[in-house]
């Protein structure tokens, strides 16, 4: 299973909820162990939401890529 | 009527607060099982509400919290100089709960020799202070609380038959949160109500996908994690809307872990067979360390360390070598641990084969 795979898990289970505010979560680039995201949505630029999902998405992927690190964009 | 009880749409809910209103004004003593953060103190509030004493004390203590030693003094006070650092009389909880309600939580955790004397106070109706004469009478109405199965503890022979019978002459059980899932939203607006008026502010709109989040998640710590989790959403939400942004990582990636390391365990056959095991690893402590709660630490580790190693074992058909290189150890030390954890070990399946044949 490829990093961009796992990442792509990641973010489909929590996509329905983030979907029903009218808002999504994507992977933008990655680059060696880091990922790069983007928030969009009424979410994005919130600066709890931002932290919630770095670090959701990141603990995640961490259990199985220890190395791995999670950088939200714009 | 307490503030903090809310009536949502669940009936098995809606039945124990029906059953708490009959019971509340009886002096019977009343067992409170359900798992924690359930509202085992908010129903022993609620008893003490219903009755002719609702004016005394509502006295509450933790039986988890004192060392075996000092349990005793807690519930039945002491003499000035009952023991080193006694300098003066203090009375215990019964007393201080005389005419009112005592709630005993963690009753479970009362230990065996201060099972007996919690029995004869219960008995007799007096308390006598730890290096005291007198026996000071006492009314109290007592509401135990608990986590555990009692019954199974008095076959296991580590809870008093006779304390139980005494303890349990009324009984409610407490749902967990994920049983009465209907009763989510009113229970999230209510939190979220009360942490927003905290902070001076009316309770923004709650997003659809705020709920949907809410209602897939298994609330673990039951309704004091949801509790907490409103807490969190009123502290750090600024934008006027509670989307799902606002929830903690907690709530909304609970069950993205495992599954992540079940995909990867499945995927992918013969690659990283290491990495694969050790993700196996992960995947089976998720599992089991919430699946014995209440036993001590020394077996839960036991027995967890028996799955992993019956994991690996299943997936190597039984070949320790290769178990062992899986699982990063020595050959003998797999050995060692095999014998260490042997009770909670799966029989093998060659002694399977052999009993069927």
């Amino acid at each position: 299973m490829t990093t961009a795979d796992m990442v792509e898990a990641v973010l489909e289970r929590i996509r329905p909820a983030l979907n029903a505010d009218g808002g999504d979560i994507e992977l933008v680039n990655l680059e060696g162990e880091v990922v790069h995201v983007r928030l969009t949505g009424e979410c994005a630029g919130c600066p709890s939401a931002e932290m919630t999902l770095r670090v959701g998405v990141e603990s995640a992927l961490r259990r199985v890529r220890p190395g791995l690190r999670v950088v939200p964009v714009l | 009527m307490d503030a903090n009880i809310v009536i949502g749409p669940n009936p098995r809910m809606r039945a124990i607060f029906e059953y708490v209103a009959l019971i509340g004004p009886g002096v019977g003593s009343v067992l409170v099982t359900g798992e924690s953060g359930t509202g085992k103190e908010v129903v022993a509030n609620a008893l003490h509400d219903h009755s002719p004493r609702r004016q005394k004390p509502f006295v509450a203590v933790s039986c988890a919290l004192f060392a075996d030693t000092l349990i005793e003094s807690e519930l039945f006070g002491h003499e000035r100089g009952a023991f080193t650092g006694a300098i003066a009389a203090r009375p215990g909880r019964f007393e201080r709960a005389d005419g009112g309600t005592l709630f005993l939580d963690d009753i479970d955790d009362v230990p065996l020799g201060m099972q007996v004397k919690l029995l004869r106070v219960l008995q007799n109706r007096t308390v006598e202070r730890l290096g005291g004469t007198r026996a000071i009478p006492i009314d109290v109405r007592v509401v135990a609380g608990t986590k555990r199965d009692l019954q199974q503890m008095v076959k296991e022979g580590t809870f008093r038959e006779d304390l139980y019978y005494r303890l349990n002459v009324l009984s409610l059980t407490l749902p967990p949160l994920r049983e009465r899932r209907e009763d989510l939203p009113m229970l999230a607006e209510h939190f979220l109500t009360r942490f927003f008026a905290r902070r001076r502010e009316p309770l923004p709109p709650i997003s659809a996908g705020v709920m949907m989040a809410l209602q897939s998640y298994d609330w673990p710590g039951n309704v004091r994690e949801l509790e907490n989790t409103c807490e969190r959403i009123a502290e750090s939400c600024s934008c006027g809307h509670v989307r799902v942004g606002c929830l903690g990582a907690s709530v909304l990636f609970a069950s993205t872990e495992s599954e992540l390391n079940d995909m990867v365990a499945t995927s992918a056959p013969g690659a990283g067979a290491s990495a694969r095991a050790i993700a196996d690893g992960a995947a089976a402590v998720t599992v089991s360390a919430r699946g014995y709660p209440d036993l001590p630490l020394d077996e839960r580790l036991l027995r967890i360390e028996a799955e992993i190693i019956a994991a690996v074992l299943a997936e190597t058909r039984g070949n320790k070598s290769q178990a062992a290189i899986r699982l990063g150890i020595k050959r003998s030390t797999l050995g060692d641990r095999i014998d260490r954890c042997a009770e909670f070990l799966p029989p093998r399946p060659s002694a399977v084969a052999s009993q069927r044949l």
